[in-house]
């Protein structure tokens, strides 16, 4: 059987608009052989689709749906988005700690991933357990990244690991957590050996696997790997367990944490001397300022990010142009960031550029093109000339610092 | 002052041969500038990662023989409950091996001493019998510990970078080697795999709050956007002027 030949005469008839005196043709017409309406499915679907369920349902049986949504379209509650419920751990069948470690008072991507494993851990099997998030109780989030309880046993910068240790090791005698989890990182590395080795308990140090049943670690340079079930304390890589994201839980302040105040005779004296930015290399520093083809005063930059007290970074174009040294440059063949914050400066945003910021929490773009990468890439864009915005910036600071 | 530093069975991480660690280097240096007499102990079968440690500042090395598949905890006490060193010293983790940091603390507990960690100075403290030393902390952030002799430290990868490779001294050094006892090491806790790379979480960024409105702001005056820069900053944290 042959196709039905083609007559382009009929069809351009058939969607010719009538009543001009010009011809005009109406091309999105259907000019179906058959003179067959089109189907539209979403029409169709729109008709059976019963109001009012939770979740998307149509009645196929299309002899009350048309009844039905004319009865419930009119009178239909505007369902408002519920707030999520807090969930609530009244008698925890067991614990888990999550020791924290919350710079400046916030929960940071690696908190929320040790939060997360610990949230996996307390839900695995029958569930029933309880976080213990180990941090201060002023820290925000604690309830949305998964922490039932809070056990705040103070946040001193000075206090030595070593009494610190004690008071977890209390909090520990004293609640018996199945499971203690800490980053690998920094004091918490350190904290973690010191239980272990106060408690006489089994270890894995620096996980790059965790579920309930198994961890795993490298040993033998990656060239092996050790595993068994997760062991009572557990030091955690960063990015390897996934941040908890279902129904807030309580953050609960539990009041009566244990109490340690004993002196360690061995330590004299403990300071801590905050990092100076401008001496900082670009991969320690947490707040970097980075200048691009946008800026054309490098002197006015370098004083911005000394006023800002930020360290100073470039785009290869002015790296390229000896306007700021080599070790300046961030993106992929320069320095890839890690710090908290970005604020570029009349840059772009090259593929290679964005690689490099790609650790970083929060952008802040100013540049002239509404367009462009870094735009899209920011949590705060400002769509200016960068040379005007810096003297203002520098202004504002010195007003603001000149009125505290 | 006497410190001894602990040298460990570590491989290259690339090659997998047998090298002395960049923290054992680097804790080496850190000795040495600290002045007073210095001496290696290494536990455990003799490399020659163990030569090379006499190549980067140190002028003599113990090495205390066990078997191979020994632990070497028990000969490390032994040794040094056996003569008193004000300090030692020992890299975080170990390089190539099971690298779990936890030696320096086992000991630690052994001698029931202090033990700081992640060092990047030490210098003499003020009163005679104590030193300061310097941690690494985030973001370029340092605490200074004044602590009494004797302790133990282990060093950070931020240390100053090891003396430079001498040849020579290294052939010159001297390894003296005693027998130690060789108590066979607990392995059944872990299973053992060969290693299946698993790759890390990628970090998205997250959904930047409050809507766009809030986000983007078109030719705003540079008064109005050096506020706006600055209220950011402070939302979330970051510097607050």
């Amino acid at each position: 059987m042959s196709r039905a030949r083609r007559d382009p005469r009929a069809e351009r008839e058939a969607k010719t608009v009538v009543g001009n005196s010009r011809r005009r043709l109406d091309l999105a017409a259907s000019a179906s052989l058959s003179r067959r309406l089109r189907r539209d499915p979403r029409a169709e679907l729109d008709v059976i689709e019963v109001f009012g369920a939770p979740r998307k349902r149509y009645d196929r049986t299309q002899t009350t749906a048309f009844v039905s949504r004319m009865a419930n379209r009119s009178d239909a509650p505007a369902t408002k988005p519920k707030a999520p419920q807090v969930r609530i751990v009244e008698t925890p069948a067991f614990h888990v700690f999550a020791i924290l470690q919350t710079p400046k008072g916030r929960l940071s991507r690696f908190d929320r991933q040790i939060l997360g494993a610990a949230r996996m851990l307390a839900d695995a099997g029958s569930g029933g357990g309880a976080v213990f998030a180990l941090a201060s109780s002023t820290t925000a989030d604690l309830g949305s990244a998964g922490a039932d309880r809070v056990l705040d046993l103070g946040d001193d910068p000075n206090l030595p690991a070593s009494i610190r240790a004690e008071g977890v090791r209390a909090a520990i005698e004293e609640l018996q957590p199945r499971h203690v989890l800490l980053a690998e990182d920094d004091d918490s590395a350190d904290l973690a050996r010191r239980l272990a080795v106060s408690l006489g308990e089994s270890i894995m140090t620096d996980a790059v696997y965790m579920s309930a049943k198994q961890v795993a670690r490298r040993k033998n340079g990656s060239r092996a790997e050790e595993f068994g079930e997760p062991p009572r304390i557990i030091t955690l890589g960063e990015d390897r367990a996934a941040n908890y994201a279902g129904a807030p839980c309580e953050a609960r302040a539990i009041e009566d944490g244990p109490a340690v105040d004993r002196d360690d005779p061995a330590i004299l004296s403990v300071e801590t001397i905050p990092g100076d930015p401008s001496q900082l290399s670009l991969s320690e520093t947490d707040f970097v300022i980075s200048a691009g083809n946008g800026v054309t005063d490098i002197d006015v930059f370098k004083n911005l990010a000394e006023v800002m007290t930020a360290t100073p970074g470039a785009s290869r174009v002015i790296c390229d142009a000896g306007l700021m040294p080599r070790s300046a440059q961030v993106g992929a063949s320069g320095t890839v960031l890690s710090s908290d914050c970005y604020l570029a400066l009349g840059i772009a945003g090259a593929p290679q550029h964005l690689q490099g910021i790609a650790g970083c929490d929060h952008v802040i773009a100013v540049n002239t093109d509404l367009h462009a990468k870094m735009v899209e890439r920011s949590g705060l864009a400002i769509i200016q000339d960068a040379q005007l915005v810096m003297p203002a910036l520098k202004q504002l600071i010195e007003e603001r610092r000149g009125k505290a | 002052m006497k410190t001894a530093v602990l040298l460990s069975n570590s491989r290259n991480p690339v090659s997998g041969r047998s090298a002395l660690a960049r923290l054992e280097s680097q804790a080496i240096g850190l000795a040495t500038h600290l002045g007073g007499s210095v001496i290696g102990i290494h536990a455990g079968e003799r490399t020659e990662a163990t030569r090379e440690a006499l190549g980067v500042g140190l002028s003599a090395v113990e090495c205390l023989e066990t078997s191979a598949d020994a632990d070497p905890i028990p000969a490390l006490i032994d040794r040094l409950k056996a003569e008193e060193f004000d300090l030692i010293l020992a890299g975080r983790r170990g390089q190539g091996g099971l690298d779990t940091g936890l030696v320096p603390y086992l000991i630690a507990k052994a001698l029931d001493r202090p033990i700081i960690a992640d060092a990047v100075a030490i210098a003499a403290g003020s009163e005679a019998g104590t030193i300061r030393v310097d941690q690494a902390l985030k973001k370029g952030a340092r605490r200074r510990v004044t602590v009494r002799l004797p302790a133990i430290v282990t060093v950070h990868p931020l240390a100053p970078a090891p003396a430079v490779f001498v040849y020579g001294a290294a052939r010159r050094g001297n390894i003296r080697s005693v027998p130690a006892n060789s108590e066979l090491a607990d392995t059944s806790v872990w299973a053992e795999r060969p290693y299946r790379n698993r790759p890390r979480l990628m970090r998205t960024t997250e959904a930047s709050t409050g809507d766009t409105s809030e986000k983007l702001h078109v030719q705003p005056e540079p008064a109005e956007a050096a506020r706006l820069i600055l209220d950011y900053l402070e939302r979330n944290g970051i510097r607050s002027f």
